[in-house]
Parts: structure tokens; sequence; C-alpha cells
């Protein structure tokens, strides 16, 4: 922190240096970040495809990954970047500290920006009490509470079932399995991001919005505007634009577009599958933005359903241990058994190995209420308003004060621990 | 509407009401039931059986296993039976793996007496290496040994109890279930913490009568009964595995399980020539269907039989080695 708070004035001061160019500062200013970055995060990835590929038998490192190293690395990235550019302002280090180390939003975000961070903690005004700010984060706190204990707790227990647990699906299981996770990782990233939103406001600090509902979003593209915000907005700024954004041409611009969201893809976690879950979602948006020069248009309902599948499907490769993992969900998905039920035998003669009748999850059976809860995390993730767009509704009124408690309410359900999904990012 | 100071003066007021009342719940909850403090109801009833009824520094034989070792074995006859067994403490937990055993080993260390581990197990309980997530073992000692500071207590049972609709259930599940004896889910622990069936002729369990577990046992487990092998030689305590008997129709109709029990002796033989140990094979004892509740859990009259004959061994064994001054 000190290394890039001194690094960043230097890149920051009009003077020019006598010795060292402003720009190979910056460079050596990322490549510390990023090798810190590499070290802890991918440093046994990269050992053990060294071995895959040379056969050698390099002990891997099994490093203790510091918490939240992905989020401050491209915070502190974004200040030397901007300090070059002589976009920041002269920022008190204690102010730049707290920048990078704001407890609500350290260990997942949102990924927050000098600019929108340090003016708060240097406003005096933030320093007196606000009891409106208290009682709204309160209530964004315990939705997001609500959201990640409740929530996204139950649907974890599904995912981890179909993905962890058992060697085979049927088509029914693979599916429950995929949208348990799709909807786990919703709520649960969401939730997380609402609880730092909540505790940062009753601080009198506003936090950038990083979910808008994305899972109504009728194209990929969409999604990515909706979906983890902060982090498309960095990956447009400093990864997207800087390699020439869509100025050089359409060839150049898929590409741009395609090596951002690889990047995006590696910067979740150090495994192929990440790899490929950024290639998916690359080539989505360039196919995307291919379709929309065409100048084609899709009816909205086909848009939302293709997208939402896309996602559904992606996730399964983010969520997997491993491709056989994932494959073995993406089996069952669409060549896995059929299960009808069993009354249905009767008027049916098919004696196929690929249909069954009745008994339809040997996983799930004992879940009376899972169909219940994953209709109802559609029904909210679709159709009601979300947590920013309650904020935006909220008053000091009985109604509110019912929900906050209730949500709090969620505390008596911690017992069921796991940690945040977005923890190892 | 409120003025926002005196609606977050409600808010606080209502949460700390529900906070009063959900800490005196769960206060009364961990008295009268076993908080879960695990993920096993079993253990957690172990946990409170231990930290209420036994003197720790007493126990001189501790008896580990799963459901075949909690059953299997009783306790209380086994001081009854041996001259050298005085404090036997029944630590078996329902459905643990050999490595999971092997983690509730890590819990004599409370017992600073123990002169001898019996491991009560069949092949059946072998086929996975699966372990207990996030155990941490000198929490588990100190709270059985009442050495918990109030706080660490506090913070404890907090940590277990703060799921009430968890607890409520555990409640209410606790009568029904694991207070029947007729019940394999029963909890009613003899005065060292075994736990003998009254369940005659697989009344009632249906495929667990008549059909074979499949000979799957995963190596890792032998490694582990290894390791418990060697560590208890290493601390000068006596191993026994007891291995547990199959039902005797099953064993002479199926080859796949003469094959199982014979493989799992082969190894255990190897693995006690090395590290240490005696294996008491239970399977040559009379037997019949009125003395098993299901293919290999015993009933009371069927576990006091293994239980004797485990006596006779170990008083045997200590008697030979004390003769050849070992």
């Amino acid at each position: 922190m000190l290394f890039n708070y001194a690094l960043g004035k230097e890149l920051a001061s009009p003077t020019k240096l006598k010795k060292v160019s402003k720009k190979t500062l910056l460079i050596i200013g990322i490549a510390f970040n990023l090798l810190l970055l590499g070290y802890f995060k991918y440093m046994d990835f990269f050992i053990a495809n060294i071995n895959r590929v040379t056969g050698s038998k390099i002990e891997l490192l099994h490093l203790a990954l510091p918490l939240a190293i992905s989020f401050y690395t491209f915070q502190q990235i974004a200040y030397l970047v901007d300090s070059y550019r002589e976009e920041t302002k002269e920022y008190d280090f204690l102010n730049y500290a707290v920048f990078v180390t704001f407890f609500p939003q350290l260990i997942a975000g949102p990924i927050v920006h000098h600019s929108e961070m340090m003016p708060q903690f240097a406003n005096l005004r933030n320093k007196v009490k606000n009891y409106y700010n208290i009682a709204v984060g309160l209530f964004i706190f315990s939705m997001g509470l609500f959201k990640k204990v409740v929530i996204a707790d139950t649907f974890a227990q599904w995912a981890t079932q179909g993905f962890d647990v058992s060697k085979e699906l049927n088509m029914l299981e693979a599916w429950v399995t995929s949208l348990s996770y799709t909807l786990q990782l919703y709520f649960d990233f969401s939730g997380y991001t609402d609880m730092a939103i909540g505790i940062a406001l009753m601080f009198n600090i506003k936090l950038p919005i990083n979910f808008d509902s994305p899972y109504k979003a009728t194209s990929i593209q969409g999604f990515w505007r909706r979906w983890h915000i902060t982090l498309s907005r960095f990956l447009r700024d400093y990864i997207y634009i800087p390699l020439g954004g869509n100025r050089r041409g359409e060839l150049r611009t898929y590409t741009n577009l395609f090596i951002t969201f690889l990047l995006g893809g590696i910067w979740h976690g150090a495994g192929w599958t990440f790899v490929f879950w950024g290639i998916l979602h690359g080539g989505a948006l360039v196919i995307h933005r291919f379709w929309k020069q065409l100048g084609m248009r899709m009816p909205k309902l086909l848009g939302w359903f293709m997208t939402f599948m896309f996602i559904n499907i992606a996730w399964v490769f983010f969520r997997a241990n491993s491709f056989e993992d994932a494959i073995k969900v993406l089996k069952g998905m669409f060549g896995g058994k059929i299960v009808l039920p069993a009354w249905l035998h009767d008027y049916f003669s098919i004696n196929n190995e690929a249909v069954q009748f009745g008994n339809w999850s040997k996983l799930f059976s004992q879940e009376t209420y899972l169909w219940l809860w994953l209709l109802a995390g559609m029904i909210v993730v679709l159709f009601l308003p979300n947590s920013m767009q309650w904020k935006a509704r909220f008053k000091p009124s009985l109604f509110y004060l019912l929900l906050t408690v209730l949500f709090f309410l969620s505390i008596f359900m911690l017992y069921r621990k796991s940690e945040f999904l977005y923890f190892n990012f | 509407m409120f003025h926002p100071k005196q609606y977050l003066q409600f808010l606080f007021g209502t949460l700390f009401l529900i906070g009063t009342l959900a800490a005196g719940y769960m206060y009364d909850f961990s008295k009268k039931f076993p908080p879960p403090i695990t993920n096993r109801i079993s253990f957690d009833a172990k946990l409170k059986f231990v930290r209420e009824h036994i003197d720790p520094d007493q126990i001189d034989t501790i008896i580990v296993g799963s459901s075949i070792g909690l059953n299997n074995v009783i306790g209380s006859k086994l001081e009854d039976y041996s001259e050298k067994v005085h404090h036997a403490l029944n630590l078996s937990v329902y459905e643990a793996t050999t490595l999971e055993a092997e983690q509730i080993l890590e819990l004599a260390e409370a017992f600073p007496n123990v002169k001898r581990i019996i491991y009560s197990v069949q092949y059946s309980d072998l086929p996975h290496a699966k372990r207990y997530d996030n155990y941490n073992p000198e929490i588990l000692r100190k709270f059985m040994r009442n050495e918990l500071s109030p706080v660490a207590l506090s913070q404890l049972l907090f940590n277990a109890c703060n799921n009430i609709p968890f607890c409520v259930e555990r409640e209410k599940k606790w009568k029904n279930e694991h207070m029947q004896s007729d019940k394999f889910t029963y909890l009613g622990f003899d005065h060292t913490g075994s736990v003998p069936l009254k369940i005659y002729k697989g009344k009632g369990v249906g495929g667990r009568w008549y059909l074979p577990h499949p000979g799957i046992m995963h190596p890792e487990s032998f490694h582990a009964i290894a390791r418990m092998a060697a560590k208890a030689r290493k601390n000068g305590i006596e191993f026994y595995v007891a291995h547990q008997p199959y039902r005797p129709e099953l064993y002479s109709k199926h080859k796949s399980v003469r094959d199982a029990i014979k493989y799992f002796d082969d190894k255990i033989m190897s693995i006690v020539s090395k590290h240490g140990g005696v294996l008491i094979q239970l399977q040559k004892l009379p037997l019949n269907d009125y003395q098993f509740a299901d293919r290999t859990h015993l009933n009371d009259k069927g576990a006091a039989l293994a239980t004797k004959e485990i006596a006779r061994t170990i008083d045997k064994h200590e008697k030979t080695n004390k003769t050849q001054g070992k």
C-alpha cells in the first residue's frame, strides 16, 4: 500500500522526472502488483501446468491466499494508471489506506474507484452521525444477510449435492443442480454486496451499485451491464479501452472484447474451468456484437431465454471443480435420463434406458420444498425489485421496520456455516 | 412514518428483545438437548454426556467406531467381564468412517489415564475416506473436560445453537427418534456411553437384514487404522481391532462377504504385526439371528456376547504381556 501510494504520488506529480520516465514507473508499479497477485493466486496453477506439460514433479507451494488480494490489486492498479494520467488529486495517505482497506467492501467488492471514495472519506460532513443513513444501511444490510444466509445457503446444499457428491445425474437432477447454483451465486454475491453497501452507508459512505437484476437481462451485453457492474467497469476502463476498445476497426474490437473477458475469467480463479468460462463469455459477447452489426433483432422473451440459458450453462464451468464435473452436469442436463411421472408408465410402453418413470431423484428426493424454492428464487430474480430499488423506496415506517426485523431473524439460520463464494476471487 | 432516530430506537429495542429471548432459548436448549456442535447428533450427544457424566481422569478404556462401536460393544458389560477394564468410555459416533474414527481418537488426549483403545469395526465401515470438516479437537477436549473459559463456552454454544429452527427440529426429534431403544437412531447411553439396541431379528429393517454390503474398502481407511495403531503404541496404549461379526446366514451364503472379511482380516493382521495391536475376530462367535438387529448390528444380547469375547481377549493379552514383562 505504501509502495503504491508513493508511486502514485510520483506519477501524479507534474514535474518531469529526470532518470526514469513516468511510463517506466507505471509499468514497474503494475508489474509489481500483478507479480504479487500472480505469486499468491496463480503460482500453484502455473506449477501444476508445467508439471503436466513437462512431466516434472515440482512441488506445489500451497500458499495461503491473502484475503481479497484480487480486489485491492485492481483498485491499486486503477489508482496508479489514473495517477499516470494525472487524473488523481492530492490524496492524504490515511484516506488512501482507508480506500484500499475499507472493511465493508474489502473482501468481495464492489470494486471501488478512488475518485468515488476518497472525496467521501475527506468530506467532513460524512463524519457526522446520520440517523436516516443508519436506518437505510441497516435495512440493506439485513436484506443482504437474508439473501446470503437463508436463500443462497439453501440453494448451496443442492448445488453441492449435484456438483460434488453425485457421480451421475439424470436430466431433472442436473437442471436442479445448475439452476440452484445460478441462484445461489446471485443471492450469495449480491447479498454480500448489499451487506457491504449497508455497512458503508451507516458510516455515510455510498458504495457503487454492483447488481441491477442481472438475470432480467435480454442479451449477454445487458447481463454484463447488470452483473458485478464494478468489475465490468474496471475491465472496460483499464483493459478494453487501453487495448483500443472499438476505435480500431471491427476485427480488433472483437479481439479486444474477447481478450478482456478471457482476462476476466482468469481473474476469477486459477483454473482452466475459469479460463473456459471467460472464453465462453468473450465468445458470446463477440457473437452478440456481430449480430448487432448485422442489424438483426430478436424478440425480447427469446433474447432473455437464450441469455439466461447461456449464463446458466456457463456457470456450470465456473462452479465445477474440474472439467469432468462440469461435463457430468452438462451431460445430465442435455443427455441424462428423462424422468416422467410414474402414472404415465401405463400409457407409454417405453422400454428405454433413457427414460425413467417416477422416483425422480435419489439425490434430492428428501427435499420436499426444493421446487418451491426454485420457483420462488426465479420469481424474486425476475419480477421483484432489486435491493437498490428497495433502497430508493425506503422510508422509516413500520413496514420497513418489520421487514428489517424479519430479515435480521436470518441470523438464526447461521448454523449452516459456509463461506462467501467471492472470498476466493 | 417515524423520525429516523425514533425508528432506530424501535428497531434496536425489538432486536434486543428478540436477541434476549433467543439467548434464553439457546441456553435452555443446550442444557436439555445435545447442542449441535458437530454435524452428527450422536457425536453432540456424546460430548454432552461426557461433559456431564464422566470423570476424564478415571477412564482407562476407550471404545471407538461407528454404530458398530456404539451398539456392538457395551462398555458397562466390558467393565463387568474384564479384570483389566475398570472405567470404559464408548466414544463411537453413528456413521463414523475409519478416518473419522481416527479424528475422534484425537479426543483421547482428554483422558490422561487411558490404557487401551478398542476400535470396533466391520468391513462395511470402510468404503469412504471421509473426514469431519472444521474439526477442532482441542475445543472439544476442553468442552468435555469443562475447561473452556466462560467466554469460549458461550461462543461455542452460540455458534452451535444460533440456528433456532434447527434446534427446534432437533428438540422434536429427540424424544421420538433418539430415545426409543427399538430404533437404530437410539441414543440412550449406558453409564459408559454405549447404546445397547432392543431390536430383534431385524424387525422392520427390510433389506438391511438380508442384503450384504458390497466388499468395497478404501485403501485410505487402512492407512488410518495403521496410524491409529502406531500412535497408540507410541503413547504406550494397547490397541485392539474388534472385527464385529456379520449375520451368520449371510456369511455362509455369500462368498463376497467371506472374501471381504478375509481381506479385511489379512490387512489388519499386517497392520498390527507392523505397528502393534491385536485383532479380535468375532465372526467365530456362535451367534444366531436372535442376537442381531440387522446384518451387522448386534442387539443387546448379541453385543453382550461380543463384549464378553473382547473382555476375555483383553485380559488374556494383557496378562501375557505382563508375564513377559512387556
